[in-house]
């Protein structure tokens, strides 16, 4: 088993950390774009760039509601994305475990 | 903080262990990774397994910090307007003989406790639950509604039972047990909701049905004590056990 085989969209500093965090919601739930940018500390234009790129792997969903003051676009993932985080979650644990000693 | 993904730190040498170990803490490989320049997010960072894995450990606990209302928060607030408001009332009837009612000045206080401890409850939640949207919102909606309607639904019936002529003592066992009645039965019932068993809910909730029927028994006067001791009581001890209980 090796480095190559965690998934490459996931396996990234924010986009890891982006799909941790909408896995942690409750099924069902989405959150707000702006509450996620709060929890994972990016600035809008990264956040968007990640969020594209996962949606693009069918990992999140995006959907803008309302308009004017009252938009808001809720974020969510999806049940292929929370499948690619806990395959990514398996590859990760066997790589530790064949890096550790003994 | 802002960051990104996409710099490959220098440090890197492909070994796991090298790189867990060069890069230090995660948030100082994201915070290199977001000071290059030009560098595309869309390009897969050089984080090492280790890292990964701690990276994913700290968004798991901050996303669960951040939120989860703050539960030993909410009891300790509720312990404490139980065991002040029944304790305040209870004070008023002891030397009742025979039991009248609870003193406006002790009915008042009850009352002021438990706004305060409604606005902190809604600070706390409100906290954890901003942009949070979908199915818990719905079920935070009907939760608060089951809540006011059970307790709306019991007060209403201890009128009807004044009217229909109960007397002050029953009246006075009704309207203690009534809040405890309706946010044990609420309690219970939504324990089973959840995506996993909510132990500390289920296990406060029977606990606050037993304290409503074992209390009655002994009066309207003995009712006030038992709510503020055991239901007053029993919420604050579930502060200190919460974390326990989640976990079991």
């Amino acid at each position: 088993m090796s480095e190559a085989e965690l998934d490459p969209v996931i396996h990234g500093a924010a986009r890891l950390r982006i799909m941790v965090t909408l896995a942690s919601l409750r099924d069902g739930d989405d959150v707000s774009f702006t509450r996620l940018q709060d929890l994972i500390g990016l600035t809008p234009g990264n956040l968007i760039t990640h969020l594209r790129k996962l949606e693009d792997a069918g990992y999140v969903t995006t959907e803008k509601n309302g308009s004017g003051v009252t938009a808001r676009t809720a974020v969510a993932l999806t049940h292929g994305g929370r499948a690619a985080l806990e395959h990514y979650s398996v590859v990760l644990r066997d790589l530790l475990d064949s890096a550790s000693p003994g | 903080m802002t960051e990104g993904a996409g710099a490959r730190d220098g440090t890197s040498t492909g070994d796991p262990a090298a790189v867990g170990q060069a890069a230090g803490p995660p948030e100082a490989a994201a915070m290199k990774a977001d000071q290059a320049v030009g560098i595309d997010p869309h390009e897969v960072a050089a984080i090492g397994p280790r890292d990964a894995a701690a990276i994913m450990r700290e968004a798991r606990e901050r996303a669960g910090n951040e939120l989860r209302a703050r539960r030993p928060v909410l009891f300790v607030t509720w312990g404490l307007v139980l065991l002040l408001g029944y304790g305040a009332m209870w004070l008023s009837v002891r030397g009742q003989h025979p039991y009248y009612a609870p003193a406006w000045q002790a009915l008042g206080l009850t009352f002021l406790l438990f706004l305060l401890a409604a606005v902190v409850t809604a600070q706390v939640v409100d906290r954890a639950a901003s942009g949070i949207g979908g199915r818990s919102e719905l079920q935070r909606g009907v939760f608060v509604l089951a809540l006011l309607t059970g307790s709306a639904a019991l007060l209403i019936e201890k009128s009807a039972m004044a009217q229909a002529g109960a007397s002050r003592p029953i009246l006075g066992v009704l309207g203690a047990a009534a809040p405890m009645l309706a946010t044990g039965l609420v309690f219970v019932a939504s324990a089973a909701l959840t995506a996993r068993l909510d132990w500390p809910r289920l296990t406060l909730g029977i606990w606050l049905l037993a304290v409503a029927a074992g209390g009655a028994w002994g009066g309207p006067v003995t009712m006030l004590a038992v709510c503020a001791l055991a239901g007053g009581g029993g919420i604050l001890l579930m502060a200190a056990i919460e974390p326990w209980l989640r976990h079991a």
